[in-house]
């Protein structure tokens, strides 16, 4: 299937190591992925903040451009995602907004008609791909204790979004299964990272992380794994400011989902791409075969109510 | 525009938060009232049903709009939402945050709103990355200034130079 691809500027410009993951997978799932002239989504905290009719205009000329393609939009960001699906649903709802937008893209040769569907690429792996196909696809299970932290735009507002269920997410804790990890529960799961508060006051923002932080460190994992650039960067980097200002010791190793399947599938050039990490971990070499882990898997204990 | 749709907006958000019964599930399920109770969305709605005025305390910017008070809800009334048409009136006063503002000005400049680094163009290149296709900057300043975010920065650049002085 041929997308246009939305790595999104956080991504694309601060964590290209995890864009490079998704890229590396995409052909194995026959995931064909095409680069447009995007803009920003643009960011709700910031622009859709200041002016709301700015937002929905940058949004629609996002969604204009892969339409022109006949494509639909492949997002890799949940705040991206987020931003592009409200905007969508709302310029599909109400003419007169739409009208108005269009009236402004007329000028740049484009149209929002909407007829492109916004994918993310939790989406596209669950519902689409699917966990059997995928764990079809692992030669070296990733033997890791690990919780998941969807993100804030994946699940809410879950009438308009519907990628997992917003108050009892599981489907990343399946797709984790799916490598080989133990997904493991813990209480603030569908609790905000901090992050949409860090331009307007930080030490809240970083307040919001150390709660979220201490809930996570209660279950010892061995990592955090996360679909979303912004929520990386809050938990990899993040977690250090907190260190200095709380005093407290977080130092979990934080991943993009697509890199520990390209882990898992064992494609080459993942050591590059973990060197970029801030917090390395030490991957245990997973001995078992594919036929040892199947069985084993039926005593393991499941892990999300 | 200004006043009239200050007034417009005023009404409509009025509109949305009545059936808003001041339950305050909102509030307890809101991560940065949790650390922060200055943000306590429950009181806000209250201020703009009870006195049609949005709360001066500016507040509305600790609001990280992770949606977990639209998800709760019980009324089906978005805090989350709401608290975004007060930011949007606060930015027209000139209330918006410098970060914010610096955030806009990036976007108006390149398309992007992390700056685009010459490192982190060479970073990309090192991994095998491809270039990506870069918005026409002209086109950009177009719509920044006809949907009128370029007003409320320069508005809001403005506020913070008097504010210097
Ligand atoms: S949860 Fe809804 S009804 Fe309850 S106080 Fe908040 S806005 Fe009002
Ligand atoms: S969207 Fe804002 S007010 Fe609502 S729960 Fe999140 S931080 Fe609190």
């Amino acid at each position: 299937m041929k997308f246009a691809f939305f790595p999104g500027c956080t991504m694309a410009y601060r964590l290209p190591f995890a864009e490079k993951s998704i890229r590396m997978v995409a052909p194995h799932f026959d995931i064909e992925l095409v680069d447009l002239a995007f803009t920003c989504c643009p960011e709700p905290n910031t622009v859709r903040a200041l002016s709301d009719d700015t937002w929905i205009t940058f949004a629609a000329r996002n969604i204009a451009l892969a339409e022109a393609e006949g494509l639909d939009i492949l997002t890799a960001c949940a705040g991206c995602h987020e931003s592009l699906s409200l905007a969508k649903h709302e310029l599909d709802k109400k003419p007169e907004r739409k009208n108005k937008v269009n009236e402004l893209l007329k000028g740049l040769g484009l149209e929002y008609r909407g007829t492109s569907k916004i994918v993310h690429m939790h989406q596209q792996l669950f519902d689409e791909i699917g966990i059997e196909t995928i764990s079809s696809k692992v030669v070296k299970p990733v033997p890791i204790k690990v919780v998941t932290h969807t993100g804030c735009h994946l699940l809410r507002p879950e009438r308009i979004l519907h990628v997992d269920s917003a108050e009892v997410p599981v489907k990343l804790d399946m797709l984790c299964e799916a490598i080989g990890m133990v997904p493991l529960d813990y209480m603030d799961k569908t609790m905000c990272c901090g992050a949409g508060v860090r331009k307007t006051n930080s030490v809240t923002s970083y307040a919001v992380l150390r709660e979220k932080m201490t809930s996570i460190a209660m279950v010892e994992p061995d990592a955090i794994v996360v679909f979303c650039p912004t929520c990386f960067i809050t938990f990899e980097s993040g977690q250090r400011v907190a260190n200095r200002i709380f005093g407290t010791d977080f130092k979990f190793p934080v991943f993009y989902y697509t890199e520990l399947l390209a882990i898992a599938m064992n494609l080459p050039g993942m050591d590059i791409l973990l060197a970029e990490h801030r917090v390395k971990i030490e991957l245990p070499a997973s001995a078992e075969t594919k036929e040892e882990r199947k069985t084993g898997a039926k005593d393991s204990i499941p892990s999300s109510p | 525009m200004g006043e009239d749709f200050q007034r417009n907006q005023l009404k409509e958000l009025k509109e949305t938060a009545l059936p808003c019964f001041q339950c305050g599930v909102c509030s307890s399920s809101c991560p940065v009232f949790r650390v922060s109770p200055e943000l306590n969305p429950r009181l806000s709605v209250d201020s703009i049903i009870s006195r049609g005025k949005v709360p001066s305390e500016g507040n509305e910017w600790l609001c990280a709009y992770c949606l977990m008070c639209d998800q709760r809800c019980p009324m089906g009334v978005s805090l989350a939402e709401i608290l975004m048409v007060i930011k949007n009136i606060s930015a027209r006063e000139g209330k918006a945050p410098p970060d914010v503002i610096e955030s806009a000005e990036s976007l108006m400049a390149d398309g992007c709103q992390s700056p685009i680094s010459s490192r982190s163009e060479k970073q990309r290149e090192d991994m095998g990355l491809p270039k990506l296709p870069r918005a026409n900057p002209a086109d950009v300043q177009m719509l920044f200034r006809a949907t009128g975010a370029a007003e409320v920065v320069e508005l809001n650049r403005k506020a913070v130079e008097e504010a210097s002085e």
